[in-house]
C-alpha cells in the first residue's frame, strides 16, 4: 500500500482498492474508539482518511474529470444540500426546543432510562441518520443527473 | 436530438457530420480535446449543452467556426405551429 502511496501516479482501480481498505480501517478505528471510549481517536482518523483519499485522487492519473462530471456532481450536490438543509434544520430546532426544557425535565422513574427521539442519548444515532440520508441522497441525485446528461447512453458506433 | 436549454431555446449541433468527414470516433475527438467519450455521445444527442470554451474547442478542432458546429435556434410554441 505505502508503494501505491509514494507512488507520483497510480490508476483509477488503485484509487478504489485504497478507499475499500480506508474503509475497513475506518470500521475497525470506530470499534476501538468505542472500546476506549475515545471519540477523539475516530474524528481523527476520519479527517486523516478522507485526507489521504483527496491526495490519493489527486495522483490518479486514468481519471478524466470533464465538464460534464463537474456539472452532475454540482447539481448532485446543490439538490442534497437542499434537501439535507431543511431536514437539519427542523432536527436542530427540535433538539434546541428540548434543550431549553432542561430545567424542567421530569425524572424517569427508579431503574428506568427516560430514551426520547431527541435526547442527548439518543443524538448520536439522529445525527448518524442524517449522515446516512445526505449519503443516499447524494447517490441518488447523481444518478439521476448523471442519466439526465447521458452517462449510460450508448451510441450506435 | 437538439439539446433543449430550458428557456424555449434550442442548441443543435453538427458533430456527428463533422467526425464522419474527419473519419473519427467519439474516442478519438474526445482524447483530443480532453473530456470522457460520454461526453461527445451526450452532445451528439442533445442530454448535454457544452460549455463555450469546449464549443470553441470542438470547432477549432475540426477547423471550423463555432457556428458551423452548434446552432442556437428558439424553440417554437406547439400552439403556434
Amino acid at each position: 500500500m505505502s508503494y501505491i502511496l509514494y507512488k507520483r501516479s497510480m490508476k483509477k482501480n488503485s484509487l478504489y482498492l485504497l478507499i475499500g481498505c480506508v474503509a475497513i480501517a475506518l470500521v475497525l478505528i470506530f470499534w476501538e474508539s468505542d472500546e476506549l471510549h475515545s471519540p477523539l481517536l475516530i474524528m481523527v482518523a476520519f479527517v486523516a482518511a478522507v485526507a489521504l483519499i483527496l491526495f490519493a485522487r489527486s495522483r490518479v492519473t486514468d481519471l478524466i474529470q470533464d465538464e460534464r462530471d463537474i456539472k452532475i456532481t454540482e447539481q448532485a450536490m446543490t439538490r442534497t444540500m437542499l434537501v439535507f438543509w431543511v431536514v437539519f434544520c427542523a432536527f436542530s430546532i427540535g433538539a434546541v426546543v428540548q434543550m431549553l426544557q432542561v430545567p424542567t425535565f421530569s425524572r424517569p422513574p427508579p431503574g428506568q432510562h427516560l430514551v426520547t427521539l431527541l435526547s442527548p442519548r439518543m443524538m448520536g444515532f439522529v445525527q448518524l441518520g442524517l449522515l446516512c440520508l445526505m449519503i443516499f441522497l447524494y447517490v441518488g441525485f447523481r444518478i439521476y443527473y448523471a442519466r439526465k446528461y447521458g452517462e449510460w447512453d450508448s451510441d450506435e458506433e | 436530438m437538439p439539446g433543449n436549454m430550458g428557456n424555449g431555446t434550442l442548441m443543435k449541433n453538427k458533430i456527428k457530420v463533422f467526425r464522419a468527414m474527419h473519419d473519427l470516433t467519439q474516442d478519438s475527438l474526445a482524447q483530443a480535446i480532453g473530456v470522457n467519450r460520454q461526453t461527445i455521445l451526450a452532445i451528439e444527442k442533445g442530454k448535454y449543452v457544452p460549455s463555450l470554451d469546449l464549443a470553441f474547442k470542438i470547432a477549432r478542432h475540426f477547423k471550423v467556426n463555432v457556428e458551423e458546429v452548434f446552432t442556437y435556434e428558439e424553440e417554437i410554441p406547439e400552439e403556434t405551429r
